[in-house]
């Protein structure tokens, strides 16, 4: 069967305040409702001033997304009839949008993005006592009214929901690294996804939250879709909402038709002229991308490219990490390999992604310096840090207590009742067999729940061993 | 040039000057003359029966406000039954500005509703009656600004709004002065929008004084209104002691010559320009060959914008609240059924289609098409004439029974001396040319972007 998926994504772009007034954009502890004012509120009288860090953010954004951007672009009104919008029209772009015409490397494919354009974030709707459907009432939250969204439209140049999830995950990856987008501030990346199959009619499945559920949604589809047309039936172009509870997508009104939003060019904003030299300004100061980062990483840090691409096609924030650890401990390898095989382990074990995690740079380098110290064991390391993790309690504290803990005395104690458990062992060691050694170190680690120097743990099983 | 006519508002500034005036009974005794004429010929949806308690020492320039501008904590309704109950949490930039100068606002003048209307006849709140002659109407939209600035005989003026020719024309059918400045000459901050491409705030005054006094506190760049003009403030009233000599005033046929111009509107206008040349101001025939499309062009446009500009009034942040029954959309539309007076609905409608899909770039696209070539004519017309001389109106204030009977076609067809300049963005001053049967005809001068001084200073000599 084949499947062709394009998407639109929307991106809330990290600006201090909102798209057309003054109120924040961040708002993370506040009531609902408390960032607001009489222009993101609608009030009749009040006139939108267009916040140009938006629309530089989206400059960047289009320029990471190798897109032509306009000379001059205009704001228009798209008006329909909806409470989530106090003004019943959002201002958005139509007809000449910041950019057309990018493309984005995803592995082997090319995908084409279509348009780039800055629009206003219509307020939060909270469906009290069920979903869209069937909930009893709905109370409004004009808090996200108005936050600057950038709106990227791809191509259908998808062909699986894999790939779509894979485009997103590098796609949050460079706006993150351009600043333009920042996942610790409850910031939200919404999707609509367009769906057709065998060259059927075009299914769009709207407001879709977090990658997994894009995914899920599409796969849903690609059955739904299927099943249909074998049971002798048409898929007819519509609008469908994803439920996160059920992982299915239901039919929730029949496809409006962009032009049918009767779009007119917005009165209030002269339209914005982006002259040569603020593009070049621009350009000049945006930050690195993912994939100068990982260049600059092999040369810098000499770690190889794959384990560069792991740290920083993760997470923006887990680069960032990296970084700050190699600048307070000078063996970059060392960092990397720690980080790849055992702190991210523990990050996805939480579930957690660096931002929200406890581990610190400055305490996370020293279990690493720990090692070095003869203190604790690379196995103990490895035990440690997913206490590290779960606490954020510094590695030195945290292995001091267990050091502490076991005395010489103890140890010794542990070590002849391993001897006299495993005489066998002993027996073959006496009779040249090196290996029972190992053996009988591991026996004595996991009775210390793998502290203690192996050095010395072997000197001691030697000393201690019965002749 | 020195004007005839005596200005109560220049003789109350002298008075303020000289302390002369009793400021804690001042604002009552104006409320009381406001109240009588308010009897008489209904100018106000609401006046500010609060004025006593505030700051009487503050309340030096009674001003009056067009019910589509926002005045903090006085009820503002655009004229609509939909916003009865409306209260702004702020005020206007101009309101701000006026307040900031010693005025203080008496009420909040009658208008068409949201301003769809040429005789300030599509009222909700009851239509204003014209001084000269109650049986006939103001003009609309910005009619009862136009009513009680032709009424008061107290200092006073009205700050009034114009889409596309709502201050000429009550301004002409009253017999006062009108001002609209180029658009983005006043802020927009606090404007409830019609068409928000054309919206300009204006004043209408006694005379030219007082308007020009009246702009001069108003005008200014706002930042609040991405629109506002970076342009400089100015006092207007030091510009009006200049001459016209040398002047030279552009007369375009097609206003003259279009269908329905009265004979004895014509006859007004012609002679109050060639009275001109006496103070050396020459004039030439000059031609706007597009001006027929600008009506058509103006009524896409404006209500395109319009009918967005009133999708937020459907009873759920906005607007008058009912019973919830039935979908979201199901409410909204009983709403706006019951709030919206007819012409709002017509023209909703109309708007609507003119930018819906398999319409829009017909009418819609094509109108600012047509908007962008009449701008160019005006430009052109501009490198040969210092200002442009038409009629105000086609008409002399029409009856009320007049009115009623004309279709709304005919209506909008009333705008043909307005449409194009207003189109453009404009400015316009509208002042009298004289009376015929005791009804004043208005000559409208349109000048070159941010030249309103030139046309204060025609206004000036048309009162010598
Ligand atoms: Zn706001």
């Amino acid at each position: 069967m084949s499947v062709m998926i394009g998407i639109e994504v929307h991106c809330q772009l990290n600006t201090a305040s909102k798209l057309f007034c003054n109120s924040s954009s961040d708002h993370r502890g506040k009531m609902p409702n408390e960032c607001t004012c009489p222009i993101c509120l609608g009030f009749p009288g009040s006139k939108p001033v267009v916040n140009k860090r938006a629309i530089e953010l989206g400059m960047m954004i289009a320029l990471a997304l190798k897109c032509k951007i306009a000379e001059k672009m205009f704001f228009s009104r798209k008006t329909y009839f909806y409470p989530d919008m106090s003004k019943n029209y959002q201002i958005t772009q139509y007809e000449a949008p910041l950019a057309e015409r990018g493309l984005f490397t995803l592995g082997e494919n090319k995908i084409r993005i279509r348009r780039v354009h800055i629009e206003e974030d219509p307020a939060r709707l909270i469906h009290v006592g069920g979903d869209i459907t069937s909930a009893k009432y709905v109370l409004i939250d004009y808090n996200r009214s108005g936050i600057p969204l950038a709106e990227i439209v791809t191509e259908p140049d998808f062909t699986a929901p894999k790939e779509v999830r894979a485009f997103l995950e590098k796609m949050v990856n460079v706006l993150e690294h351009l600043g333009a987008y920042d996942s610790g501030k409850e910031a939200t990346l919404r999707v609509d996804a367009n769906i057709s199959t065998d060259g059927g009619e075009r299914v769009e499945v709207k407001n879709i939250t977090g990658f997994e559920n894009v995914e899920k949604a599409l796969n849903y589809e690609i059955i739904r879709q299927s099943s249909m047309k074998r049971s002798g039936n048409v898929v007819v172009r519509e609008t469908r909402h994803f439920d996160a509870d059920t992982n299915t997508t239901k039919s929730l009104r029949k496809k409006e038709y962009e032009e049918d939003y009767g779009y007119i060019f917005d009165p209030d904003l002269p339209s914005v002229t982006i002259s040569r030299a603020w593009l070049e300004s621009v350009a000049s100061s945006m930050p690195e991308l993912p994939d100068q980062r990982i260049e600059r990483f092999v040369r810098q840090y000499s770690i190889d490219e794959y384990t560069a691409m792991v740290i920083v096609y993760s997470d923006k924030r887990l680069a960032d990490f990296f970084e700050e650890c190699c600048a307070r401990y000078n063996k970059p390898p060392t960092v990397s390999n720690w980080i790849v095989n055992y702190l991210l382990k523990s990050l996805n074990w939480r579930s957690e992604r660096i931002s929200q995690s406890k581990a610190r740079p400055e305490t996370f380098v020293e279990l690493l310096q720990l090692i070095d110290e003869g203190k604790i064991t690379d196995r103990f390391a490895k035990e440690l840090i997913k206490e590290y993790v779960d606490t954020g309690i510094s590695p030195r504290t945290l292995a001091q207590k267990e050091i502490v803990a076991l005395s010489e005395k103890d140890l010794d104690e542990i070590i002849v009742k391993v001897l006299q458990a495993n005489a066998n062992a002993v027996e073959e060691y006496r009779n040249g067999k090196k290996e029972s050694l190992q053996f009988l170190i591991g026996k004595v680690l996991s009775e210390t729940r793998k502290q203690g120097n192996p050095k010395k743990i072997k000197d001691l099983i030697v000393k201690l061993m019965p002749r | 040039m020195v004007s005839l006519i005596q200005s109560l508002v220049k003789l109350h500034l002298e008075r303020l000057a000289a302390e002369d005036v009793k400021l804690d009974d001042f604002a009552p005794r104006v409320m009381e003359k406001a109240r009588a004429i308010q009897q008489k010929y209904s100018p106000f949806i609401t006046l500010d029966e609060n004025l006593g308690s505030t700051n009487r020492n503050a309340q030096k320039l009674p001003f009056s406000v067009k019910d589509n501008i926002c005045t903090n904590g006085l009820r503002t309704t655009a004229g609509s039954r939909i916003l009865e109950n409306y209260i702004p949490p702020f005020d206007a930039t101009c309101v701000r500005q006026v307040k900031s100068a010693g005025g203080f606002v008496i009420g909040k003048t009658a208008m068409d509703e949201f301003g769809f209307g040429t005789f300030s006849t599509n009222c909700a709140y009851g239509a204003p009656k014209n001084p000269i002659d109650i049986q006939r109407v103001c003009g609309g939209s910005s009619g009862g600004a136009a009513c009680v600035t032709a009424a008061a005989d107290f200092p006073h003026i009205a700050i009034a709004q114009s889409t596309g020719g709502s201050i000429t024309a009550p301004a002409a059918f009253t017999g006062t002065v009108g001002l609209t400045p180029t658009y983005g000459r006043v802020s927009r901050w606090g404007l409830i929008d019609y068409a928000n491409s054309m919206d300009k705030i204006g004043v209408i005054g006694r005379c030219t004084y007082d308007a020009a006094f009246g702009f001069s506190l108003i005008a200014g760049h706002d930042p609040l209104d991405a629109t506002s003009l970076n342009a400089p403030k100015l006092d207007y009233t030091k510009v009006l002691e200049k001459d016209i000599r040398h002047l030279r005033i552009g007369v375009p046929s097609e206003y003259f010559n279009a269908d329905g111009v009265d004979p004895q509107v014509k006859k007004l206008v012609w002679d109050k320009i060639t009275s001109l040349e006496r103070f050396g101001a020459t004039y030439e025939e000059i031609s706007l060959p597009s001006t027929k499309y600008a009506t058509a062009a103006y009524y896409l446009i404006a209500l395109s914008e319009a009918s967005t500009n009133l999708a937020k009034f459907c009873g759920l942040r906005y607007g008058i609240q009912g019973e919830t029954e039935g979908n979201y959309e199901n409410y909204f539309s009983s709403i706006r059924e019951r709030g919206f007076g007819e012409e709002a609905k017509r023209r909703i409608v109309l708007g609507t289609y003119a930018r819906m899909s398999g319409y829009r770039d017909a009418y819609y696209i094509k109108a600012l098409k047509v908007r962008a070539k009449i701008i160019g004519e005006f430009r052109k017309a501009f490198d040969r004439v210092g200002a442009i001389a038409t009629p105000s109106m086609p008409i002399f204030a029409p009856r009320f029974d007049e009115v009623a009977g004309l279709t709304p076609v005919q209506q909008y067809a009333m705008d043909i001396m307005t449409t194009a300049p207003n189109l453009a963005g404009l400015p316009t001053v509208s002042v009298p040319a004289g009376e015929s049967g005791g009804l004043p005809a208005g000559v409208q001068f349109i000048g070159d972007y941010e030249n309103e001084g030139t046309l204060l200073q025609l206004a000036a000599a048309c009162e010598v």
